[in-house]
């Protein structure tokens, strides 16, 4: 491997590692919660919580 | 505190007695691994002969393993934590008592296993001194680590393989310091195995202390 | 959309952490834009200097997480028995550090070890940090395990906290032995060019690199904790339902 693709490699999975674990953090308490009937009042919307899931 | 740590030791040591399960089972499944080992090697004489320090202490954690688990495995299969709790012994005679009888029944297990390495992989001992502190050393931090992370999994549904999970990290250095001290007492390296088998003797040292100090916290339910 | 609609759609989430999340985003996206394209490749690695900025301050809030996690547990162990909550504020503290922890432990092991294919010529070498890394690993995915076994919660919690001090103690005993084995008997080769000299630019980009990194853990840690809270919640809302259904058998039966 060369150096620029073993850089972008590096790079590569630490974002996808990081952004999977914040999605699923993040998609695990909107289940709980709903689970628990907290947050029903306004069902989830994929596209509404966009910045949400990307935040990393 | 000294009376109580014998008897706790005691009885661990008539119950294993009568079921023989260290000597019996343990102690063969571990010589097994020895062979398996070889066949690893391929049979290599000059190979098994260099890695026999090694590989006698990774049989030790197998075998180890097993009789840690076993030793707390009794004590909650008849409920005898809560008889524990209830009854006037205070958790560190319980931990030293519990170490004491793995440090025995681990120390038989290694005399097995020495002679299957002095007789399968054919080594020479050069310094029986080193050979036997560090076997010592090695076994008291094995025994103290395995009471105080067998209380930890004791219990718990999924703890045959939550044990080893946790215990071999803090094993590592045990395994390391032992595998260099016994390389240095079969000749086979050249230094510094009594600086390996003081480390051991450190680290025992520190998880004994570790133990007193907590061992209540993890006897205690709810 | 307004921030207090949105708050109820979304658990884990104040208007306090969305603004957090969103200056992770960013300062994410600088830190890419910094360390890819602006600092200048190093005369030695070339462009593989490029993965300290991710390996470096990734370490260094693993570190942090654990050290998190032991001083918490220190702090669980001593509120427990007084405190209104039983010290679970601590205990969940101590949790998600561990987590996040393993997480960044994780980072640091991959980006050093594409790091060492192209500096070394292998993903692997039995150096004392590379070794002592990979146990601290371990460690902490046993700890994270013990926490999530069915058990009653202030035993395991209990449990964890003792584990989680013990494991601490450990890191210096795992790195001297590690250390002292590999300098015993190490060839002179491999100890070559661990760390470069790192200077001006790539300096600042690693502080800055530091930085963004926290900030991304923080916002992780605190959405993490508040999960467990949730996770909490619905085991004790589990249990009180099934003892009202058996109260309610009871009463049928009877």
């Amino acid at each position: 491997m060369s150096e620029v693709t073993t850089v972008v490699t590096g790079w590569g999975i630490t974002f996808i590692i990081v952004a999977t674990y914040s999605m699923w953090v993040v998609s695990r308490g909107k289940i709980i919660g709903q689970e628990l009937g907290i947050g029903e009042m306004e069902q989830a919307d994929p596209g509404k919580d966009a910045d949400a899931t990307t935040d990393l | 505190m000294l009376a109580e740590t014998l008897l706790v030791a005691r009885k661990d040591l008539r119950v294993e007695w009568r079921a023989k399960v260290a000597l019996g089972q343990v102690a063969p499944l571990a010589l097994l691994i020895l062979v398996v080992l070889a066949f690893a090697l391929d049979a290599n004489s000059s190979l098994l002969e260099l890695g026999a320090g090694g590989l006698y202490w990774v049989a030790v954690l197998y075998g180890g393993t097993l009789l840690i688990q076993r030793s707390f495995d009794v004590e909650t299969d008849d409920g005898n934590m809560d008889a524990f709790r209830m009854s006037a012994i205070g958790a560190p005679s319980l931990f030293l008592g519990k170490s004491l009888a793995l440090f025995v029944q681990i120390g038989l297990l290694e005399l097995v296993l020495g002679s299957g390495i002095a007789l399968l992989y054919n080594v020479r001992v050069t310094d029986w001194v080193l050979l036997f502190v560090a076997a010592v050393a090695g076994t008291v931090a094995f025994s103290v680590c395995g009471v105080l992370w067998g209380v930890m999994s004791a219990g718990l549904r999924v703890r045959a393989t939550l044990l080893p999970l946790l215990l071999v990290p803090v094993l590592a250095p045990i395994l390391l310091a032992g595998s260099r001290a016994f390389e240095t007492a079969l000749g086979v390296r050249a230094d510094a195995g009594w600086t390996w088998a003081s480390l051991m003797f450190v680290i025992a040292a520190i998880h004994t202390a570790i133990g007193l100090g907590a061992f209540g916290f993890l006897l205690e339910e709810g | 959309m307004t921030s207090t609609t949105r708050s109820n759609a979304k658990m884990t989430a104040t208007p306090a952490t969305r603004v957090l999340g969103v200056l992770a985003i960013a300062a994410t996206a600088l830190m890419a834009v910094l360390g890819l394209f602006i600092s200048p490749a190093d005369v030695i690695q070339g462009e593989a200097v490029r993965m300290l900025y991710l390996h470096v301050p990734s370490i260094w809030i693993a570190y942090g997480a654990f050290v998190l996690t032991s001083v918490s547990s220190i702090l669980f162990l001593r509120a427990r028995k007084r405190r209104e909550d039983q010290g679970r504020h601590y205990d969940r503290l101590a949790g998600s550090a561990a987590e996040v922890g393993v997480v960044f432990t994780g980072i640091t092991l991959i980006t050093g070890m594409l790091w060492g294919k192209v500096t070394w010529g292998t993903y692997w070498q039995w150096d004392a940090r590379l070794t002592t890394t990979i146990l601290l690993f371990v460690t902490y995915l046993g700890y994270l395990a013990l926490r999530r076994l069915p058990a009653d919660p202030m035993v395991r919690s209990q449990r964890a906290a003792v584990m989680a001090l013990i494991s601490f103690i450990n890191v210096p005993i795992v790195h001297y032995s590690v250390d002292w084995w590999r300098t015993l008997h190490q060839k002179a080769s491999l100890s070559v060019g661990r760390r470069p000299e790192i200077t001006g630019e790539m300096y600042w980009t690693l502080l800055y690199s530091t930085l963004a990194v926290t900030i991304v853990a923080t916002w992780l840690m605190i959405h993490r904790y508040r999960v467990i809270r949730l996770e909490e919640l619905r085991d004790e809302e589990a249990l009180a339902a099934l003892i009202s259904s058996r109260l309610k058998n009871d009463d049928g039966s009877n």
